[in-house]
């Protein structure tokens, strides 16, 4: 028979008993959410997580999330009308966190190579429509809400990548939902202030903006689009 | 009325391709079901290995036993046992771990509670670095089956893993208690050792040793981990001797081959150690003897051998990194290595992203600081590196490598007797420390 503290000829003290019997039940509530736990986190202020995730939000839009800027752009360029914007940038927000939420809580599961490819798609869309149509038609209001569900389930599985804190499932999505909204008002701002303000009362502001710029990005999501579905296998 | 037609013609485009996407999608996680995972067979001397012959019979008995009755789980129990350890023995994680995986799963669908697949689904996640997800699973496991040994083996992995070291030993003590074997020695032996007690690891490995029947590959690997331990006490002889036994009980053991390559190191015998730590990489599928590899080629001069070779290495290993990306399931996470990979090529930038994400998967395991702190240090941060190395530093581990790195660190933080006493810990026993880390390490003695 071994003595009892063989593994360990000086019997360390356990003083994180709790700690452990903490973590562990804790791993038990990770397979229940089954979000990957962000455990750098673990004991961080909140006022830490809150700017963690904020910035990890903002960023996923500036610089990182190309395809996200290109389908604001394209919510952009259908009309200069800013309610025309308003409405299209409420039902995309709205959207996305209610995904963002649900796939974060494991309530729906949606694999990358579904929702990545037609994230794409959605942007093509998106950028054709704009060549197509002149107004805002309640249709596309719909649609944008449709194409948000999908982006939310593209933001959560970058969010799922870094994990999230233990206890904090609340304080962070929110924190990661609000960095992406002000990285979208950013974008949406700058296109105000660069191109459709000071150019939206010329005649060929279709001609000469609306067209190139969403083809431009219809040609972009195209190649994404070929990509994500054929080659990221 | 022709944007009209263009605008019907876009949208049943966008539904067409939403439904291929869709399609391709179910076609292909179907193909994936209903993947056949077969023995693979053995190249060259691994054909050579005693338990070879009565592991293809042993296969085909099971997928025999599977295919009249795709409801016996036992037998989907044993192929996944049979895959684990094929796995082990060729180092093909890759391929082996997900056969292993698909036979759990098979059993786990139809009773999610059993004991034994959700114990070597943990075990499987370890080998595949998921760490927290391992320790999570064998949890649950033990709670099913509190009296099994076994268990108790992976919870001291993960918690060792995951940096919790007194639930560890406590998980250790629990197994040697239910059974003193082979891997309950091998876990005390490497807890010992974690907390710097290099006597007690080197007596708890040869108790392993001695519980383990000569030439089996877990005694031989224990034997090769005593030679390990020797090393890194400075006893270089015994290191070579239990090397060379390891070798004359199973020929061609590529870890072994390792080892003695690095005992070639340590005589300045470049040309076999390189000799060794080829043969070792083309018996088994394991990054490390590349990566010793390319430190070899550094020292040696050959920068083109050096850079080609590192080049595999982080390329190999993205590889990996994708699939774990894409399968949630299975896929290696391999950013500790990976930083260290990208560090031999002065890539700091990118060395740092793997550290830190390593680091936020683990942020209380010893390696994980080492490795963050020594990216900032080779990264010139040495104020950033300080806090991890202090976190590295906890259990006392008397490991030479982080000796050196921690009074490096030191030094350069300006705390000269700290950096002098790591440093003179370092080379107090003559230890083996690869060759640049030794230089600088001497140099900063040195200087102090």
């Amino acid at each position: 028979m071994m003595p009892n503290n063989f593994v360990m000829k000086i019997r360390y003290s356990n003083p994180f008993k709790k700690i452990v019997l903490l973590i562990t039940v804790l791993l038990l509530v990770q397979c229940g959410f089954a979000h990957s736990i962000n455990y750098a986190l673990q004991d961080a202020p909140v006022n830490e997580v809150v700017w963690f995730y904020f910035a990890l939000g903002f960023k996923h839009i500036i610089p990182f999330g190309i395809d996200h800027i290109l389908f604001v752009i394209g919510l952009c360029l259908l009309s200069t009308n800013i309610k025309t914007i308003f409405w299209q940038a409420t039902a995309f927000t709205v959207a996305h966190s209610i995904t963002l939420a649900l796939s974060m809580k494991n309530i729906i599961v949606a694999p990358g190579a579904v929702v990545e490819p037609i994230i794409a798609l959605s942007i093509v869309f998106v950028a054709v429509e704009n060549i197509l149509l002149t107004e805002l038609k309640p249709w596309r209001v719909l649609l944008v809400f449709l194409f948000g569900l999908i982006h939310g389930m593209g933001f959560a599985s970058a969010l799922n990548e870094i994990g999230l804190p233990a206890g904090k499932f609340y304080t962070s999505v929110i924190a990661f939902n609000a960095g992406v909204e002000i990285g979208q008002i950013t974008v949406i701002t700058a296109m105000f202030a660069c191109i459709i303000i000071p150019l939206r009362n010329k005649t060929w502001y279709r001609a000469g903006i609306v067209y190139p710029l969403s083809a431009l990005i219809a040609i972009v999501a195209s190649y994404w689009s070929v990509q994500r579905i054929f080659f990221n296998g | 009325m022709k944007k009209n037609i263009l605008y019907s013609v876009l949208i049943i485009l966008f539904i067409s391709l939403v439904g291929f996407v869709l399609l391709k999608f179910k076609k292909e996680d179907s193909i994936k079901a209903n993947t056949q995972y077969v023995l693979l067979e053995r190249n060259g001397a691994m054909a050579q290995m005693p338990e070879w012959p009565d592991t293809k019979l042993n296969a085909s008995k099971i997928l025999k036993a599977i295919n009249a009755n795709p409801g016996d789980l036992k037998s989907h129990i044993s192929m996944a046992n049979l895959f684990i350890m094929e796995a082990r023995a060729t180092g093909n994680y890759a391929y082996y771990d997900k056969a292993a995986m698909k036979y759990i799963n098979n059993v786990l669908k139809i009773n999610p509670q059993n004991f034994e697949a959700l114990t070597l689904k943990s075990l499987l996640f370890l080998s595949q670095h998921h760490f927290a997800d391992g320790l999570a699973m064998a949890e649950i496991a033990k709670n099913i089956n509190p009296y099994n040994a076994f268990v108790y083996g992976i919870l001291v992995d993960g918690n060792v893993e995951m940096g919790n070291y007194d639930s560890a030993v406590a998980n250790a003590e629990k197994m040697m208690s239910i059974r003193p074997d082979l891997r309950s020695y091998a876990r005390a032996s490497y807890l010992r050792e974690i907390y710097g007690d290099y006597p007690g690891a080197i007596e708890a490995m040869k108790l392993a040793v001695d519980a383990g029947a000569p030439g089996d590959e877990g005694t031989e690997w224990c034997r090769v981990q005593l030679g390990h331990l020797y090393e890194n006490s400075g006893d270089f002889k015994s290191a070579e001797m239990h090397y060379s036994i390891a070798l004359d009980n199973r020929k061609n053991y590529a870890y072994a081959l390792a080892g003695m390559a690095r005992i070639a190191l340590s005589k300045k015998e470049y040309a076999k150690a390189i000799d060794y730590f080829q043969q070792a990489d083309t018996l088994v599928n394991d990054f490390s003897f590349k990566e010793e590899l390319v430190d070899v080629y550094q020292l040696t001069g050959q920068k083109e051998k050096a850079a080609t070779t590192a080049k595999i290495v982080i390329d190999e290993m993205n590889k990996n990194a994708t699939t774990a990306a894409s399968d949630e399931n299975i896929g290696h996470y391999a950013d500790r290595e990976l930083a260290y990979a990208y560090l031999k090529i002065n890539d700091y930038s990118k060395a740092l992203e793997h550290a830190l994400a390593e680091y936020n998967r683990r942020p209380n395991n010893i390696d994980a600081n080492e490795t963050l702190a020594w990216v900032y240090y080779q990264k010139g941060d040495f104020a950033k590196a300080l806090p991890y190395i202090q976190v590295a530093l906890k259990t006392n581990s008397k490991n030479p490598v982080l000796l050196c790195r921690a009074g490096l660190i030191y030094e350069k933080t300006g705390d000269k007797v700290k950096a002098k006493d790591y440093l003179e810990q370092a080379f107090k026993s003559n230890a083996f420390i690869p060759e640049s880390l030794k230089l600088n390490s001497e140099q900063a003695l040195k200087g102090i």
